[in-house]
């Protein structure tokens, strides 16, 4: 049987010191002018969201609830998309995907955007109303908790899903920072010196850099969940009275796990166009991770009908209230672009395989559902925190729209900025495509032939 | 003139597909040819051209019928006796989009299979020259000739080591 | 990994055909076996047609009980087809071959089981046709498209016809074989529904084509299945521990779990009856109890959300249904033997490599699970009916009589008959996929070491 499959007659693929060249030494140190300006720019419009935030609390004070709405969803969206994007580099290795490889890194870099999550969520603590005011208790997972509970275990969640997804990064870096101490140069050597000092590659180190990587992974699966679960109950949906809906945390994460493929997608397709990646970064991850994106986009909308048919079919003034609030009344305008940029348009455009085997094709599609993200955690967001009364029993007034000011655009501004920046600042250390994982694909795949056929032989290590 | 359904058997697949290059370099018309299998082998592995279709069409169509035979149905059978029931609309929107996905699929699903049986030319119950050690590991190659060239074609089959040829 | 041994064809075709082929000394004894108890469900059955309803346990407020239970238990088998089947067919996943006709199949027996059954609970099974069919033309009435017990007719009607027609055109190339080895009206028979399959490239692309295609069509009607099924329920405001919004998810993860064992306890069976050990190894055994673990995870985090958020009110009515489903005996009882049954001992035992290759240890841990998964159903169906109303006066209790009992193990009979049956005339291990699966399965040496490779053709 062997003897049917022979070498193939070329491979282009990058070898071991082609790959080490430029991830190691070439990509990442430079420090081209045109980066300078960037880190300038973004830094500009980061300083641009502080100024907002600032005046906002000039402004409004902490506590109008009403006025923090967009400040809620920004945290909720950057929990989506950056807290979701590191699980792509978890769930296709239980599925032992050898394609995941040359963006598995890209997707663990989304983890140093946390930070900007965590220090976005501060200031929650202090707007986030506590479980009982004039001795009234707002129903909540929380059931005869002290008041605070939400705030301290939020904040805990928040923290430690940050913390597990900058050790995960850092765990999976470790191989390629010993790299760059060894062959490296200047302050990123001096970096890569401090957090990788004593890994030389032995049997041993991989053996438990292995099992560091799948414990940090199958704790950062467990942890996002349980991120979403209190954050999707304590800031969203505890604040409409009356409101149960149980598949709402679920679909806080499932929607969270949508924007992290697009998140990564979006990323890749940067750093092939225009970082010069394109050896390493190709088709087969687009179009897997389209596919990916495609069952998702779909998932979104099960997620959301799920809840919705079951408000529909009671036709009880609440729940009318309930859809109203978050689907037909004041939001709109942001649930149909939900509707429209997280599902409509992705799956009619991801169905069609000439579309998913594109480089762009995809990548635009992820700036949309980025988008339907970012609409879908306005209308629930600015829609939970516009209510009144949040301790009564059922909602009874369902609130005016709340257009975000100024202040909430230079917010979302800053927002973005500082995400970019983080990102692009770890990829100064630490290369977006990993050497190491690189090199194993190298070794245990390669081209063939069976017979007059070309074939790729991957190998399955247990 | 007649044509005539050769059959060559191989042991070896990769005799196979030396008697698939001879076909090639004697000029035949590759859809006068075919290597019959028991097993699928990688595409390509014969040197045999690679056959088109277009079964992505059938679903799409299916998916197109069944969704319009069920917006029909569920829009008039509720027209046709008006009665307002849990107090829903009487055109009860998410309701209809519930009969119109399942027999959507319906429809495509059973589109795709006609389609699958069309574009894999079945059912055909006269497939010419056939042997039932096809089934069993041999190889065979199957070409459609004029009677007059038949002689050559047999020649260019047992030369690429055929353990057995064979006329319908 | 998968390395089994390698095999020829004809050693393929011999081995895989037995059941077809020859008739086992046990099979008969099995059908024979079988056939009483399905012989047995149908008196029973026509019993309780002449008696009525009375002889079961149902009675006010618990409408609702073993009958329902049962049929959702086998709507969550079938899920075992499609999942198995399609989502590793769509990832590729090689350990998937020996597996999905018999996964396929069990989708189609338990779908019909679970259609009866709805039937069986009507009382006056003659007028079900005035469900889901028009109840006369005269005065133009037809079926309620606003009730779920309209929209479930629709999915598992979908889903029953698709999966059948999956099974079939992946039938193909196998009928080739029998048609090839049969003489007689076997052959003639085998030759008319292998439809002059020869086996050439054109027919072979559409084959790997089709399983890709039906597979990504028949996902999102399988994920449609069981949670119309779960709308049942959940679309019911009236009914605390009903009107959940993640009914629908919930059921499906959970339809996932059930499903997925039942393929461990019929993999388990079909190589200790067929002594298939060649073709049904540990490893198939160990990949599928990984999966397993994965959704086993979900499904009881799902379990706990839906829990959570059903004592969220902290409302009287949610309390007592809560109380008597957790805390009152017998339910307290079944609460926890689903529990432990469902998930923590077969999850906390799979987490054993030695386990996950005992085909034994398996086999019982399966067993567990689905014992586990419809007490779940019945736990989710009873105890919300019983507490239904806010008055204590009207709460109520449920028992199941023996013709229910024995109309489950009809249900059980039923399935495990016609699999047998069918066995005796197809193969239930696809032959084409063991014979692909021994060119695509190849080894790769690095170094000193080999590790089993596959081979991906290029797109």
């Amino acid at each position: 049987m062997a003897s049917r499959i022979t070498a193939a007659a070329h491979d282009d693929r990058p070898t071991f010191e082609e790959a080490a060249a430029d991830l190691v030494n070439a990509k990442s140190t430079a420090t081209s002018s045109a980066s300078t300006r960037a880190f300038l720019i973004l830094g500009a419009f980061v300083i641009l969201g502080v100024v907002g935030f600032v005046m906002k609390i000039a402004d409004d004070g902490l506590d109008d609830r009403r006025a923090w709405g967009y400040y809620v969803a920004m945290v909720s969206f950057l929990l989506s998309t950056a807290g979701g994007a590191p699980m792509l580099s978890i769930a296709p290795v239980l599925a032992k995907a050898n394609w995941i490889r040359p963006v598995m890194r890209i997707s663990q870099l989304f983890a140093a955007i946390g930070v900007l999550t965590a220090i976005m969520s501060i200031p929650l603590l202090f707007i986030l109303p506590p479980l009982v005011e004039d001795e009234v208790r707002r129903r909540s997972i929380w059931f005869g908790s002290p008041a605070y509970f939400p705030h301290i275990w939020d904040t805990i969640a928040i923290f430690g899903l940050v913390f597990i997804g900058l050790a995960l990064l850092w765990s999976s870096s470790i191989p390629d920072l010993a790299a760059i101490r060894e062959g490296g140069s200047g302050r990123r050597q001096a970096w890569a010196r401090r957090l990788a000092p004593t890994f030389i590659g032995t049997w041993g180190q991989w053996k438990s850099l292995r099992i560091r990587i799948g414990v940090l992974s199958a704790f950062y699966f467990l942890f996002l969940i349980f991120t979403h679960v209190l954050f999707a109950s304590d800031y969203i949906h505890a604040l409409v009275p009356g409101y149960k809906d149980a598949i709402f945390p679920m679909y806080h994460a499932l929607t969270s796990l949508q924007a992290g493929v697009a998140s990564v997608i979006l990323a890749s397709y940067f750093l092939w166009r225009y970082a010069g990646y394109n050896r390493y970064i190709g088709i087969n991850q687009i179009w897997n991770l389209a596919k990916l994106q495609f069952a998702l986009s779909l998932l979104w909308f099960y997620f959301f009908f799920s809840a919705f048919i079951v408000f529909w079919y009671s036709r009880t003034p609440q729940n009318e209230k309930v859809i109203e609030l978050f689907d037909q009344g004041p939001h709109l305008w942001a649930f149909l672009g939900a509707l429209f940029f997280s599902f409509i348009i992705p799956m009619w455009t991801l169905m069609w395989n000439f579309i998913r085997v594109s480089m762009r094709g995809p990548a635009i599609l992820a700036a949309v559902i980025i988008f339907g993200t970012l609409l879908d955690r306005i209308r629930l967001a600015v829609g939970a925190w516009a209510v009144e009364g949040i301790n009564d029993k059922f909602l009874q007034v369902v609130p005016e729209t709340v257009w975000p000011d100024l202040w909430d655009i230079f917010m979302f501004l800053g927002m973005f900025a500082g995400a970019a920046f983080l990102f692009l600042l770890v990829t100064r250390l630490i290369p977006p495509v990993s050497l190491w994982e690189i090199q194993q694909s190298r070794l245990i795949s390669k081209p063939g032939m069976y017979m007059r056929s070309e074939v790729e032989i991957v190998g399955k290590p247990d | 003139m007649a044509k005539t359904s050769i059959l060559g058997l191989y042991v070896d697949p990769e005799d196979g597909a030396k008697a698939m290059d001879g076909l090639h370099a004697a000029g035949m018309d590759p859809n006068d040819f075919d290597v019959l299998t028991g097993t699928p082998y990688p595409e390509g592995a014969f040197g045999e051209h690679v056959p088109q279709h277009r079964l992505f069409r059938f679903p799409v169509f299916g998916a197109m019928v069944g969704f319009t035979l069920a917006i029909l149905f569920t829009a008039a059978t509720q027209l046709a006796w008006p009665i307002v029931t849990g107090g829903k609309p009487i055109l009860a929107i998410p309701a209809m989009l519930i009969i119109t996905y399942e027999l959507t699929m319906l429809s495509a699903v059973i589109m795709t299979v006609i389609g699958i049986l069309f574009e894999s030319r079945l059912p055909n119950f006269n497939p010419g020259a056939y042997d039932t050690r096809i089934t069993e590991g041999l190889v065979g190659v199957v070409v459609s000739v004029d009677e007059g060239r038949a002689s050559e074609i047999e020649a260019i089959l047992n030369t690429a080591g055929a353990m057995e040829t064979k006329r319908a | 990994m998968q390395q089994g041994r390698q095999l020829d064809e004809i050693r393929i075709n011999k081995e895989l055909l037995n059941g077809a082929l020859e008739t086992p000394g046990w099979w008969k004894w099995a059908v024979l076996l079988l056939g009483s108890v399905v012989i047995m469900g149908v008196v029973v059955f026509g019993i309780q047609t002449n008696k009525g309803l009375g002889v079961t346990g149902l009675s006010r407020p618990v409408f609702w009980g073993a009958y329902i239970t049962t049929f959702v238990f086998w709507v969550g088998i079938s899920h075992a087809g499609i999942m198995i089947s399609a989502i590793l067919r769509l990832t590729q996943a090689e350990w998937r071959r020996p597996v999905t006709r018999a996964a396929e199949l069990l989708t189609v027996f338990s779908l019909l089981t679970a259609l009866s059954f709805p039937v069986i609970h009507a009382g006056r099974p003659w007028r079900i046709i005035y469900w889901i069919f028009p109840y006369d033309f005269a005065r133009g009435l037809w079926p309620n498209v606003r009730s779920p017990l309209v929209w479930d007719p629709a999915a598992i009607g979908t889903y029953l016809t698709g999966s059948t027609l999956f099974l079939y055109v992946a039938l193909l190339p196998d009928l080739g074989v029998l048609r090839d080895r049969t003489t007689g009206w076997k052959h003639a028979m085998y030759g008319a529904l292998s439809l002059g399959w020869r086996g050439n490239p054109r027919q072979w692309r559409l084959q790997t084509v089709a399983g890709v295609l039906l597979s990504a069509l028949m996902l999102p009607i399988f994920v449609s299945v069981h949670s119309i099924v779960s709308w049942d329920f959940a679309v019911t405001p009236g009914v605390e521990g009903w009107n959940s919004t993640i009914f629908a998810p919930y059921f499906v993860i959970g339809a996932v779990h059930s499903g997925v064992s039942a393929v461990v306890t019929m993999m388990a069976l079909m190589r200790w009856l067929w002594k298939w050990d060649n073709f049904i190894r540990p490893e198939h055994f160990d990949a599928l109890a990984r999966l397993l673990i994965v959704v086993a995870t979900a499904w009881f985090g799902f379990t706990m959300v839906e829990m959570l958020f059903s004592l969220y009110s902290l409302e009287a009515q949610e309390l007592a249904f809560r109380d008597m489903q957790m805390f009152q005996w017998p339910w307290a009882g079944l609460f926890i033997l689903f529990l432990l049954t469902g998930f923590f001992i077969p999850v906390t035992m799979w987490l054993f490599k030695s386990v996950r290759n005992s085909i034994v240890l398996m086999f019982w841990t399966s067993i567990l699970v689905n014992i586990g998964m419809w007490l779940e159903r019945f736990l989710i169906v009873v105890p919300s009916l019983a507490r239904k109303q806010p008055f204590v006066y009207t709460w109520g209790s449920y028992q199941p009589s023996f013709v229910e009992f024995a109309l489950m193990a009809w249900s059980f009979a039923f399935v495990s008959m016609n699999m047998l049956l069918f066995a005796r005339f197809f193969p239930l291990i696809p032959l084409f996929e063991s014979k692909e699966s021994q060119i695509f399965t190849t080894e790769m040496k690095i170094g000193r070491t080999t590790i089993p490779a596959v081979l991906r053709e290029q797109e």
